[in-house]
């Protein structure tokens, strides 16, 4: 465990049971996921059970207790992007990486996850690569858009 | 009181209550699900939803709705029974129909509501989830398919017991309970199990043993801790198959897993005699003769006071009564005491300092004839007490308290059932929960202020928070009448807050803080346990905290007590019966002159070859050498003695050390009383036949006959009354019942303590000897099935800095020596310890601590890895 690391994130507090979900965001920020070494560490920093550091941590769709990969793949599910064929780009990712959703690629480098809206639907269907939107993206634009991050 | 109308019926309830709670009280069924009356209503199934008129259009839920004037509620309308199928189809969606293999079957809620509302088939769909069943954890199976997510689990868990070991994880339809890792990792006690409506959560104990109607229900006494908690046993063909509280649910571990230990298989059936240096078998009639002959011969030849007898803090009050009084009225001597005198009587000799002994008036003989275990004695009219025992506080009470100190004691572990109390006491917003301990607890997560002062310096510290109250409150008067305030202020004029901050560790701002707390409190209430009572000036600790009781104490206001933890079942049953050197039963005045020798007075007697040591010792239980400090030497002593008698369960280090063995029944297996750490009479009644084992008043009673001494030693009740009848302190006292039942005028006298560090040994780390939350004296550390599957075996705390200087890590064996002796344990890293200070429990046979100590649960060690 890289303990200076976390400990960077925990100064930033002042190590109260409320500061549990900042700390929890910074450290999904920083390592991608919530590490389970990590989270007993803030647990006894923030004098808050375990159990309820899970509970939080599976609550919210932003924590992830599984390490992500080096980019992030969201794809809109939300009412527009299904109608236009959200759901066939999912399924073109999916089999194009070798990953079911909400797992990541072998090599680490993609994680697959569905969301509810991204906020763009009259570019529908998009998904976002990291912090990059991709509207209008068909099952054909799919080789394109991963070839940008292979 | 508020009038509305139920169903059309006109009802009077008392405001506050819950159309659920008063439905209930009326006769009139509104099928629930989640709401259980132990917790507070949680509201999340919503099957109790009733229409109210006037209110709002939609039907709104019973459970968690007070009763208002003219309110109408109709709890059966056709809309509601709707609802109410809807809602059962949404639970059932998903619920595993495995009734036929579930051992829930035949008490479980969901099929009883399935049933009553006639749920005849589930036509919804949805995803089927994962069934993720627990077979891995301790005691408690969880099969998250069964569950319905009611909460009453994560409720209980987190509210009444404060250990959050249970959760829900993940959200909406995929909801489940869990703990976040596997297998489970809290305390075991397993009340989520018993509040489960359904078979989410299984006791593993009780599983496929027998189905939920075929039991026999016995309600009795539990024995695992000074609680005076009461329960029910559940068994069938002469074996316990579970506990259950069926009133609070709540249980700790040992009370609801630790009852396999009466069937551990190193349980004694059989009497022992010593021949040769080993024990052969021998029968009830041979080992008593040969006990009988030998005391006579000694009482002949030496004089009644060469045999010493020792009390036990697990043995009934009927048990202890007798014994002292086969000392007492056959031999003639007062040559015995108990084991509480290393801790428990270091608090009653403290408080009865300041606080004086008791004294009642105005009792009299009852006149409504005799129930079983119910004093003869009652408080007449004007009956009053004084003395220690009425700043003793009831549990039920605590709650009602406004501030609590706590000092020297790991609550849960020592008394989970008082931990409990504490956390309903954190209720109350108004609520000042003050810790003082050396090492983190478990309640330091609910602590307003933490005083983190260096082991042995509780004295010290107590001196700076007197030093800063009268600094802070000149012209404090205390709320009771007190002489020799001014020659106490005196003995802390060279106390200064810089130096005892130095010494003690603690910030002088914190002392003042605590102080200031002190001083507001309307209702303050002092909290100490064993850790602070079995230090070898104890005594003087206890006194330190009567003082300060007296100072800021507010006797008479409920809630406003001392709770000294009486850490055994019986501790304080022990010494009320009669079983110390310097009392009769019911704390009966004793000539100085005629008092006994105190037990370690005895040992030192033993160790001077003195004329007065005895050439006899007759133990009932307790297990000495793991229990007292200085092991080795204690060892020594008692292999001197010519004739040593153990009458105990199990062939414990000490009783290996003895001439003859008697073996004796354990609660379950008989009647009799305990008195619990808070002054309430538990009953125990007899569940299980005895298997050849007796009871220790038959023992101690056919004893006495050999002897030729009338005992009247016929039955447990008819001891007790007797026993009573000595006791003017127990006037109206019956089962579940607490004394002192009539009013107290608390008076006191400032005593000035010692303030000074007391702590053996030149070496760098302090150890402190305590207790295990699985594990209760040396008992439950025998039965294989129960808790000692969650701590089997001790391991010392270290802080984990100190760990890495030394290279340990988690579960390396680290080999502790002291002045006294040497040991080996594996060591357990964790950051609760402070830096220089460790931990180990005090319960198991190896490795055995107590060859660490010298007359302390604390002592100074050298730690090594090896």
């Amino acid at each position: 465990m890289d303990l200076p690391r976390l400990e960077a994130i925990l100064s930033r507090y002042e190590g109260e049971s409320w500061d549990l979900i900042p700390v929890l965001q910074d450290i999904q920020d920083a390592y991608s996921y919530l590490p389970k070494d990590e989270l007993q560490v803030v647990s006894e920093r923030l004098n808050v059970p375990m159990t309820q550091i899970y509970s939080v941590a599976t609550f919210f769709k932003m924590f992830s207790l599984l390490p992500k990969g080096k980019h992030q793949i969201k794809v809109c599910l939300g009412t527009t992007c299904h109608l236009r064929g959200g759901g066939r780009v999912v399924e073109s990712l999916s089999h194009r990486l070798g990953v079911e959703v909400g797992y990541t690629t072998k090599d680490m480098q993609f994680s697959l996850e569905t969301v509810g809206c991204l906020g763009s639907c009259a570019q529908a269907p998009v998904m976002m690569v990291d912090d990059k939107y991709f509207g209008r993206s068909t099952v054909d634009k799919v080789p394109k858009i991963l070839k940008l991050y292979k | 009181m508020v009038n509305l109308t139920i169903d059309g019926r006109a009802i009077q309830a008392p405001k506050g209550k819950t159309i659920l709670e008063v439905a209930d009280a009326n006769g009139i069924f509104i099928p629930r699900l989640c709401y259980h009356p132990a917790l507070k209503p949680i509201g999340a199934c919503r099957i109790c939803v009733v229409e109210v008129k006037p209110g709002p259009p939609r039907p709104i839920p019973a459970c968690a709705t007070p009763v208002t004037e003219g309110m109408e509620v109709n709890t059966t309308s056709e809309r509601l029974q709707q609802i109410r199928d809807e809602l059962m189809k949404l639970v059932l969606i998903n619920h595993a129909m495995e009734c036929p293999i579930c051992d829930k079957g035949g008490e479980c809620e969901l099929q009883d509501l399935t049933h009553a509302l006639a749920v005849e088939k589930v036509d919804l769909e949805a995803v089927k989830l994962a069934p993720n069943p627990d077979y891995e954890s301790l005691f408690v199976e969880r099969h998250p398919d069964r569950c319905v997510t009611c909460g009453r689990c994560v409720h209980i868990c987190r509210d009444h017991v404060g250990a959050m070991g249970i959760n829900f994880m993940q959200r909406g339809y995929f909801t489940e309970l869990g703990s976040g890792a596997l297998p489970l990792d809290c305390e075991f006690c397993g009340s989520c199990i018993d509040i489960c409506p359904v078979g989410a959560l299984i006791n593993k104990l009780w599983k496929y043993r027998a189905r939920a109607w075929e039991v026999e229900k016995t309600e009795t006494a539990c024995p695992f801790c000074g609680g005076g908690c009461t329960y029910e046993l559940h068994t069938r063909d002469g074996r316990i198959l579970r506990v259950r509280n069926e009133e609070s649910i709540l249980l700790c571990s040992r009370g609801r897993f630790g009852f396999p230990v009466v069937e551990a298989p190193d349980r004694l059936k059989t009497p022992l005699i010593k021949e040769n240096s080993n024990f052969r078998e021998a029968t009830w009639d041979e080992a008593l003769d040969l006990v009988a002959a030998k005391f006579k011969e000694i009482a002949e030849s030496a004089g009644p006071n060469a045999i010493y007898g020792v009390g036990s803090a697990r043995a009934t009050n009927e048990a202890n009564y007798l014994f002292q009084k086969f000392f007492r009225q056959g031999l003639g001597s007062n040559q015995l005491d108990n084991p509480g005198r290393y801790t428990y009587i270091q608090a009653l000799r403290g408080l009865a300092a300041v606080f004086g002994a008791p004294q009642v008036s105005g009792v009299e003989a009852a006149t409504t004839p005799p129930q079983p275990y119910q004093s003869p004695l009652t408080p007449g009219e004007g009956a009053q007490g004084s003395g220690f025992p009425f700043v003793l506080g009831h549990f039920e009470d605590l709650p009602k308290a406004d501030l609590a100190l706590v000092l020297g004691a790991d609550v849960t572990p020592e008394m989970p059932p008082l931990g409990w109390k504490l956390l309903r006491a954190l209720d109350n917003e108004n609520f000042r929960l003050v810790l003082a301990n050396p090492r983190g607890t478990k309640f330091d997560r609910y602590a307003h202020l933490s005083l983190r002062y260096k082991p042995g310096t509780e004295r010290i510290l107590l001196a700076g928070l007197f030093k800063a109250f009268l600094a802070a409150n000149p012209d404090w008067t205390p709320a009771v009448s007190a002489k020799g305030l001014e020659d106490f202020k005196e003995s802390f004029k060279k106390v200064t807050l810089k130096d005892v901050a130095a010494k003690t560790g603690v910030d002088e701002t914190l002392i003042q803080e605590t102080a200031a707390l002190l001083a507001q409190a309307q209702a303050p209430a002092i909290i100490c346990g064993t850790e602070l009572l079995a230090q070898d000036k104890g005594e003087q600790n206890a006194l330190a905290l009567a003082d300060l009781f007296l100072l800021i104490g507010k006797p008479g206001t409920p809630g406003s007590a001392l709770y000294p933890v009486a850490e055994k079942n019986n501790t304080r049953g022990v010494c009320e019966a009669g079983v110390m050197a310097e009392h009769l039963p019911g704390y009966g005045h004793l000539e100085k002159a005629a008092r006994g020798l105190p037990l370690p007075e005895m040992l030192d007697k033993l160790e001077a070859k003195d004329e007065a040591a005895p050439q006899a010792l007759y133990l009932l239980g307790g297990d000495l050498l793991r229990m007292v400090p200085h092991r080795s030497r204690t060892e020594k002593l008692l292999k001197k003695v010519p004739f040593l008698v153990v009458q105990d369960a199990f062939l414990t280090d000490t009783a290996k050390l003895a001439q003859v063995v008697l073996p004796v029944a354990v609660h379950a297996e008989q009647e009799g009383t305990f008195i619990s750490s808070d002054g309430t009479l538990g009953v125990l009644a007899q569940a299980l036949s005895t298997n050849g084992v007796r009871p220790d008043w038959q023992i101690i009673g056919q004893l006495g006959e050999r002897l030729g001494y009338k005992l009247g030693a016929s039955h447990p009740k008819q001891i007790f009354r007797e026993l009573a009848k000595t006791s003017p302190l127990w006037a109206g006292l019956g089962p579940k019942g607490s004394y002192p039942l009539m009013p107290g005028e608390v008076t006191g006298t400032f005593v000035p303590f010692e303030v000074d560090l007391s702590l053996p040994g030149r070496r760098p780390y302090t150890l402190i000897v305590g207790k295990a939350l699985n594990h209760s004296g040396s008992f439950t550390t025998h039965g294989p099935e129960g808790t000692l599957k969650v701590t089997p075996r001790a391991e010392m705390l270290i802080n984990p800095d100190d760990a890495k200087n030394l290279g340990l890590t988690d579960g390396d064996p680290a080999k502790i020596t002291s002045s006294q002796g040497e040991i080996s344990a594996p060591v357990v890293l964790a950051p609760e310890m402070p830096p220089g200070v460790v931990f180990l429990p005090e319960h198991f046979a190896a490795p055995p601590v107590h060859l660490l100590t010298l007359n302390s649960n604390l002592v100074r060690v050298t730690i090594q890895k090896g």
